[in-house]
């Protein structure tokens, strides 16, 4: 069958910011769906986004409530959401209260009675909660499945998309009928990690669309939920070519290090202990990007960004500027039970707002803080899937990571995560001659020529200053303990690394 | 629990609408009857029967001091009323003294106390919504009043 003669499924919005793209673009147009879930876990909240989305006066919006919740208190609590338009009742948006119905009669009567109403008012959209609670009623003049059946018939046929909202738990999804019928089952949990609630969404199964598999975090705010793809919301945009541009650290020596500066797209590392300058050099790196035009945004997790921005000024780097002139934005991310997924949303936000080509994160720890307990255990995965999508869209990141300063060892990042990064420059202090100076020296360079250099350098009003030339009368300066070489004495200046007689 | 003055105003229109729409001589029942039914079969729609009744018991409950007149009336299962129609148009002045409801006896009393119960759970907005559907060429705000709207 050519795809011309292929039936076209209308994608109807969700109304729920995310998911649309996690069901593949929208809900296809009257399918049958059931949103399941514990109690509290967002079902009612979702199918009024939904309803709220998709109802017009022409063709309404019926939702059907039955036992459970009292019509009054769910109107008054969900008109606290800002997607709730009073003025949408009762023209598009009708409630038709089923309790008595269900209490006194059975279950053809329910299905006569939405039948009734549906015939009456031609809906796009029919919603029934709690559903679930209508079928707890022991059954008399038709069992379950067949009332299932011939509801999901009768309003496929009357071109109205469904929901059907069930309290359900994990364990009452095999071997139930209802789930077999359903087009569309959208599964919602929430769960308690320490102190933290994690509320999970996942489409179980969804037919006729290419829907994102996998658990997806979702938050419940004052707008309603709002879900965050496990794919970042990047499915639809295409990969930047491969560029060869080289960005600059604005720091002439450190550029030549890196064979001419970071490459366009790459991820790199800074890891070094505390006071080590990984802040300054990130701070260096996206202040650079600015005055070559390069918008950038940095998240923060340690400090506000006013005093991230102070101390840039201390550094003579205004930062002030380009914040006003929408050339940077400086993300404070620190509510202690954030996803990955809403910390890269309100990244990816940012990066499409100011069309940023530079990020920074500083730092991995923060950040790793910042993620809920339950999510700490996924932070390499996580941050593998956001580095990926990132760099995927040409954005080029640069993290910083503290590591324990040792003495015996060089490890470059305590969170083992050196196979996710591009590029690692590692800084470490170093005892030379009675003092604590600093060294710094690119470990890693993919598709890059780096030098191989260990230099030395300091902290000044001006940021990383990079001293001299290599260091080449110690020994062992990557132990920290260097001892001095004989060539010490030497007259002849070593040559400088640049990374071009050094190819490896 | 005084009644606040968007209640009052609301309460009068409505009645002030149906004691028009009554001026036929084939119209036996009172205004507050007629406000009080459209109430309940609009609002029953959505919170059932059993919600209405609730609501109705509590409004009821709340206009008693001040319509000695209700004491006696009772409401039904389904959220009706036990002779709403022929409870005596009689209020308690003395308790009235500020001019808390529109005129129509203890039945304008318990509408003003049905609708206040509307406006304190679901807010203006959304109980102005819901009575447009059952007054659907009614005006209740000035947005109505000067824009009109279709019946």
């Amino acid at each position: 069958m050519s795809t011309q003669d292929k039936v076209a499924i209308h994608k109807l919005p969700t109304g729920v910011p995310g998911l649309d793209e996690i069901v593949g673009g929208g809900l296809p147009e009257y399918s049958f769906n059931i949103i399941a879930g514990e109690p509290g876990s967002g079902k009612t909240t979702l199918a009024h986004q939904f309803v709220f989305a998709n109802a017009t006066p022409e063709r309404p919006a019926l939702y059907f409530t039955v036992l459970g919740e009292s019509a009054i208190k769910m109107l008054r609590y969900q008109q606290q959401y800002t997607f709730f338009d009073p003025a949408m009742l009762p023209d598009a948006i009708r409630f038709i209260n089923l309790s008595q119905v269900v209490l006194e009669k059975d279950l053809g009567a329910v299905l006569e009675e939405i039948t009734k109403e549906v015939e009456k008012s031609n809906p796009a959209v029919v919603v029934v909660d709690s559903f679930r609670t209508m079928v707890r009623k022991p059954q008399s003049d038709m069992d379950l499945q067949s009332f299932i059946q011939r509801l999901a018939l009768f309003l496929a046929s009357w071109q109205a998309t469904t929901f059907l909202i069930g309290e359900y738990a994990e364990d009452e999804l095999r071997d139930n009928p209802i789930f077999t019928v359903a087009d569309g089952l959208f599964w919602l949990r929430q769960t308690a990690e320490r102190n933290s609630i994690v509320r999970k969404l996942q489409i179980i199964k969804l037919r006729g669309q290419d829907s994102v598999p996998g658990l997806h975090t979702f938050r419940i705010t004052d707008a309603g939920v709002q879900a965050f793809s496990r794919t970042f919301g990047l499915t639809g945009h295409a990969k930047n070519p491969p560029s060869h541009r080289r960005l600059s650290f604005g720091i002439a020596e450190l550029d030549k290090m890196l064979d001419g500066g970071v490459r366009e797209g790459d991820s790199v590392l800074i890891a070094g202990s505390s006071g080590t300058g990984k802040s300054v050099l990130a701070t260096q790196f996206i202040a650079e990007g600015i005055r070559q035009g390069e918008p950038g945004i940095v998240a923060v997790f340690e400090e506000r960004p006013q005093a991230y921005a102070e101390r840039a000024t201390s550094l003579g780097l205004d930062l002030e500027t380009p914040q006003k002139d929408g050339k940077l934005e400086i993300l404070y991310l620190r509510p202690l039970d954030l996803s990955v997924d809403e910390t890269m949303h309100s990244i990816l936000d940012a990066v499409q707002k100011i069309g940023a080509k530079r990020l920074v994160i500083d730092s991995l720890a923060g950040f790793e803080m910042a993620l809920s307990p339950g999510f700490r255990a996924d932070f390499r995965e996580s941050l593998y899937r956001m580095i990926f999508a990132l760099t995927g869209i040409g954005v080029t990141i640069l993290s910083t990571v503290e590591v324990d300063e040792s003495f015996t060892e060089f490890p470059f990042s305590t969170y083992s995560i050196s196979f996710l990064t591009d590029d690692i420059v590692r800084l470490r202090y170093v005892s030379i001659d009675g003092q604590l100076r600093k060294i710094m020296v690119v470990i890693k360079m993919r598709g890059g020529n780096h030098a191989k250099d260990i230099r030395e350098y300091e902290i000044t009003s001006k940021g990383v200053v990079i001293l001299g030339k290599r260091l080449t009368e110690y020994q062992g300066l990557i132990s920290g303990v260097p001892v001095h070489s004989d060539r010490s004495g030497a007259k002849e200046e070593p040559p400088q690394d640049t990374g071009i007689e050094h190819r490896s | 629990m005084t009644i606040r003055r968007k209640t009052r105003d609301l309460a009068r229109r409505l009645l002030e609408y149906e004691a028009m729409a009554g001026e036929s001589p084939e119209s036996m029942e009172s205004a507050s009857t007629r406000v009080y039914e459209k109430l309940r079969q609009s609002l029953g729609e959505f919170v059932g029967a059993a919600g209405f009744h609730s609501l109705a018991s509590r409004a009821l409950a709340l206009a008693r001091p001040d319509a000695p007149s209700l004491s006696a009336a009772r409401v039904t299962a389904d959220g009706s009323f036990e002779d709403l129609g022929e409870i005596e148009p009689q209020i308690d002045d003395d308790k009235d003294q500020a001019g808390e409801y529109p005129s129509g006896g203890g039945g304008a009393i318990l509408i003003t106390r049905l609708l206040d119960l509307l406006l304190i759970f679901l807010g203006e907005s959304l109980t102005l919504s819901l009575l447009r559907n059952a007054w659907p060429s009614a005006a209740f705000d000035d947005r109505n009043s000067v824009h009109g709207r279709k019946a």
